[in-house]
């Protein structure tokens, strides 16, 4: 579990804008709210509303086109890019490298930070998730609600701070939707991460503490959960 | 069909913009530009020599042979012609004080030349003149070259066999040259009745009669020699004259140097076609849902493949064109006055095979999208999928120009075998260096040992392009080698072995006076071995031409007299191979033992017949072994054996070959040997490597182009090869970025994985060329190869970075890539 929970990221007037042929597209405007380590957020909306791109600045993979982002660390300011080695990602199309088995693809991102006991921390995840016994199965031979457990257990094995989930449900049935989103959430919360999912589902999105609504370019921060 | 051609061409238009297809552009429009200017290049030289055959032959048919003809024989050739004109000549070497050269000396009448013009100049660089008639008595006519090589000029005197003849004239042209063959022996020309002074012996002069006659009387001729002189030698203007064989061979080693190209293409298209036959399938599956058939689908993927060859064609016919246009330009120094000519009918039928061949490349896409199904949109493809078909095709074509243009049967399988190891070896050390390196550093942390991990678990992926880079590699090495190790090795391996001294031909009163001549001298005679002259005729009762008519190397050397060694034991130099050799002063001598590349070549095995002609009698033999050449014994050896019990049967002069070490000192004494006898033919390393250097100048020009056309098709392979996994790489860079890393550690990982691909691809490649080296010198050169270590560390070296940088420059599209295509995808 991350030692430090009081890490986390505060946008404050945050606008995202692109161009196209000489014309420019407002995404959202006046995004100003605050993400933290231990909790869990959901960002909706319709499709073409910004949800991704504001999932990617979050992750400070991208710059606003105005307004500020900031990644504080006990209660220290950083730049976004001191929080990339910080995060972790889960997809909708689960993107898990089709030639490496399930206990390969989670020690992955272990083994690049050089981690010794990375095959063997892999595993205890692959049994967190429920899937110990298709360790040696190869993504395609597993169903997609197993390759998104699968997924869910590689975002997590390095301890990220926090979990960007891109639709992780989206392309699973609706049983196999709950039970993702039960490990997801409950992965998170035991591990202390702040999870921040973008999704359609209104189930999925019920599950999170709070929701951002992005609409009509306007991004509207909603404290959903009661007693808060 | 109307709307299919429509999407067909603009299908056609936006796929020209594709990268993956540029690099197929490129691959295809190479191989064609080689292919057509080859044989553009090669029919020109074709219609020249027909062209001009008349005047370069000197007469409508030669008779040439070892001894002077009878009476009999010169009667039956003067009734059955208009005119004959008898010629002699002879190898002999002519000295001016210290300096020494071998000449080719002609005597000819004052009825020379029969056909065509004797062209003679008066000095050196001065204007020629036309004349009709040869030298006179006590005059010699000598070329340029050998003037320049004896450091004389005209109006100088020779001295040889103890007369003294007068340089009157510069040669330069004689009319039926051509038809002693393609050589680059100096010349001489003197009077016959000079030749009778000179009284240089019998056994060393070649007769050669030239004879005006029509066809009719040359098809009665022929019919006549074969029946008559069957040890004697004809051309006619008929037939394949030795410079029409020559530029056959020429053409035939660079078919064979297409093997390659092909394979290297082979190569960039299979790794291509992982991307294409992708994007083919899916065209498929898309043309299918929307209620279209197999066949539509098909049918596009087809014309669309038609449209892009008919856009190439244009710009292959102007490349090509340019290039014959240069071969022309470049050849004229050996062909004169060769002139630049468009073979449209031939053009048009080579590049139907071209495409016929393209074709059989592109054919494995066209089953695919034949079985495409609307579950290619569902479920992504498998990169790794079946290409089985593929290789198939790639094979069958190679094997096609393989077998259309095979001279050396041996030297073709050999290349073939080399390739053939060299992908296994690859994919060896490919599995082997991945396998070890990822155990050896699994408990290791950095990126090092996790670039290491991720190639073992891609290693399938990871071995098929490191199989490409590899095989180019070796291609590469493999040509540039050949460039550099023949002319370094053969020089200080002759030296080493055979002192610098060759004694080529000796008779036994010539050999008697060079082993009193070095007794005298101090010096060593290395190696000597006695031979005697014998003329293939029969080969299982067949003539040479009835049993085989392929321009092989062995039987043009074969056609003429070879030299027949005896010995009770196999030579310490060979290696018996198939057979046995005979017992010592064995009764039965009728057998020979067959060097094992000329078995190979003309299709011989144990058991089969020859009759040679020795000393004008045919003697029968039976095949009974085969043999090899083996290093650490002298490079004299000799293509056919009999036992030393069979001298006491046959009536023939006996000569002998050896090898003497010099001093510079002994060297200038040289001349007083000479002087006494013109005839021994020796040959001084130096000359040799001088010859060698003649040759080597003229591969190195071809073997240059060639090499520089292998490097751009194997930087275009690699190029393919990362345009075929971009996908997977990028796929790989997002994962990475996804775990919270930055670009850099991906760039950093990127440059690990070409430096190891570069890696095992050169050592793979290195050791290839090595076995290579090994298996080819041995047989085609009798050399044993000896890499320099530091030239191959230094390729190595090389290779790993640039191919590294290659790579890294290749991978930069799919080192931009950012998450969010991840999260779009």
């Amino acid at each position: 579990m991350s030692s430090n929970l009081s890490r986390l990221i505060q946008l404050c007037g945050v606008e995202q804008s692109f161009s196209l042929n000489n014309e420019k597209t407002t995404l959202f405007t006046d995004a100003s709210f605050t993400i933290e380590q231990g909790n869990s957020y959901a960002i909706t909306g319709p499709s073409g509303a910004g949800k991704s791109s504001l999932l990617m600045l979050m992750a400070g993979l991208e710059s606003p086109t105005s307004g500020t982002l900031q990644f504080f660390e006990q209660n220290k300011a950083y730049e976004m890019n001191k929080m990339r080695h910080l995060t972790g990602f889960v997809f909708q199309q689960f993107h898990l490298l089709p030639e490496l088995t399930a206990l390969h693809n989670v020690a992955l991102p272990l083994k690049l930070r050089g981690e010794k006991l990375a095959d063997e921390k892999a595993l205890a995840w692959l049994e967190n998730v429920g899937l110990a016994h298709r360790k040696n199965h190869k993504p395609a031979q597993l169903s997609g609600g197993e390759q998104q457990r699968v997924a869910i257990a590689r975002a997590l094995v390095f301890e990220p701070a926090f979990i960007f989930a891109d639709e992780p449900t989206g392309n699973l049935d609706s049983n196999n939707a709950d039970d993702i989103a039960d490990v997801l959430f409950r992965c998170c919360e035991d591990q202390g991460a702040g999870l921040v999912v973008v999704t359609h589902s209104e189930a999925l999105a019920a599950r999170a503490q709070y929701r951002v609504v992005l609409s009509r370019g306007q991004c509207q921060f909603d404290t959903k959960r009661s007693g808060l | 069909m109307q709307n299919t051609i429509q999407l067909a061409w603009q299908l056609a238009r936006e796929e020209s913009r594709q990268t993956h297809h540029r690099y197929l552009h490129w691959v295809l429009g190479l191989l064609m530009v080689f292919v057509l200017t080859l044989s553009q290049s090669s029919l020109s030289v074709q219609h020249y020599l027909e062209q001009n055959l008349e005047n370069l032959l000197g007469a409508d048919l030669v008779v040439s042979h070892t001894k002077s003809l009878s009476a009999e024989h010169i009667q039956f050739l003067e009734q059955h012609s208009s005119a004959v004109v008898a010629t002699q000549s002879a190898t002999t070497t002519l000295s001016n004080g210290s300096h020494f050269q071998q000449v080719k000396l002609k005597a000819v009448g004052q009825n020379y030349p029969l056909e065509g013009a004797l062209v003679v100049a008066s000095s050196l660089g001065g204007s020629t003149e036309h004349v009709l008639s040869g030298p006179s008595i006590g005059e010699i006519w000598l070329d340029g070259r050998t003037l320049a090589s004896l450091h004389m000029v005209v109006g100088d005197t020779v001295t040889m066999a103890g007369e003294s003849l007068k340089i009157s004239k510069v040669l330069i042209h004689e009319p039926d040259r051509l038809m002693e063959g393609h050589t680059v022996e100096m010349r001489g020309l003197i009077n016959l009745d000079t030749m009778k002074l000179l009284s240089l012996p019998p056994e060393h002069m070649a007769y050669r009669y030239l004879v005006a006659a029509s066809n009719q009387q040359i098809t009665t001729l022929i019919d006549w020699q074969k029946a008559n002189l069957p040890a004697a030698s004809v051309f006619h203007k008929q037939g394949a004259h030795p410079l029409a064989l020559f530029w056959k061979r020429t053409e035939n080693f660079m078919g064979l140097t297409s093997i390659i190209l092909f394979f290297m293409a082979a190569i960039g298209i299979e790794q291509l076609s992982q991307v294409q036959r992708k994007k083919e399938q899916v065209f498929s599956a898309i043309c299918i849902s929307l209620g279209l058939t197999h066949q539509n689908a098909l049918l596009v993927s087809v014309v669309k493949w038609a449209l892009h060859i008919v856009k190439l064609t244009p710009i292959v016919l102007v490349i090509s064109m340019l290039f014959h246009l240069g071969v022309v330009y470049w050849l004229g120094s050996t062909f004169n006055d060769l002139s630049w000519e468009w073979h449209g009918v031939e053009w048009v039928k080579v590049w139907c095979c071209l495409v016929a061949g393209a074709c059989v490349f592109q054919l494995p896409i066209w089953v695919a999208v034949a079985q495409s199904s609307i579950r290619a949109l569902t479920h992504p493809l498998q990169i790794s999928s079946k290409n089985g078909l593929l290789k198939l095709c790639i094979v069958s074509v190679i094997c096609a120009v393989a077998f259309v243009y095979s001279d050396n049967a041996l030297l073709t399988g050999m290349v073939l075998v080399s390739l053939l190891i060299c992908v296994a070896l690859i994919l060896f050390l490919s599995w082997l260096s991945l396998y070890l390196g990822e155990r050896a550093t699994q408990n290791l942390s950095g990126i090092f040992p996790f670039a290491l991990y991720m190639m073992r678990q891609r290693v399938l992926v990871k071995s098929t392009q490191i199989l490409g880079v590899g095989l180019c590699t070796f291609l590469l090495l493999f040509t540039l080698m050949l460039l550099k190790d023949i002319g370094a090795s053969m020089t200080s391996y002759t030296r080493e072995h055979n002192g610098n001294l060759l004694v080529s031909q000796a008779s036994e009163a010539q050999w008697q006076d060079i082993r009193a001549w070095t007794k005298t001298q101090g010096a060593e005679v290395r190696q000597h071995k006695s031979f005697m002259y014998a003329q293939l005729v029969k080969v299982n009762g067949l003539s040479l031409d009835q049993y085989d008519d392929s321009p092989s190397e062995s039987l043009q050397t074969l056609q003429k007299s070879i030299r027949l060694h005896w010995s009770n034991d196999v030579p310490t130099n060979n290696r018996v191979v198939e057979g046995q050799w005979w017992e010592r002063d064995t009764q039965h001598w009728q057998q020979v033992s067959v060097e094992d590349e000329v078995m190979t070549d003309l299709g011989l095995a144990l058991g089969d017949t020859l009759v040679f002609y020795i000393n004008d009698k045919p003697v029968q033999f039976e095949i009974v072994a085969s043999h090899v050449y083996r290093a650490g014994g002298g490079s004299i050896t000799f293509w056919v054996q009999m036992p030393a019990s069979a001298i006491a049967h046959i009536d023939a002069p006996h000569y002998s070959m050896a090898s003497i070490e010099l001093s510079e000192e002994q060297f200038g004494r040289l001349g007083d040997l000479w002087q006494q006898h013109p005839s021994i033919r020796m040959v001084s390393l130096s000359e040799m490597a001088q010859r060698f250097d003649t040759i080597l100048a003229l591969v190195t020009q071809v073997v240059s182009g060639i090499s520089i056309l292998i490097i751009v098709l194997a930087v275009i392979v690699i190029l393919s090869s990362i345009r075929g996994f971009e996908a997977d790489e990028k796929k790989k860079n997002s994962i990475i970025l996804s775990f919270g890393f930055d670009r850099k550690l991906c760039l950093k990982l990127n440059i690990i994985e070409w430096l190891v691909t570069g890696g095992i691809a050169a050592l793979g490649a290195i050791v290839s060329t090595y076995i290579a080296g090994v298996l080819i010198y041995q047989s085609q050169f009798s050399l044993v190869y000896r890499p320099d270590i530091l030239w191959l560390l230094g390729t190595l070296l090389l290779i790993m970075t640039f191919v590294g940088t290659l790579g890294v420059y290749g991978s930069k599209k799919s080192l931009s890539q950012s998450l969010r295509h991840l999260l779009a995808d």
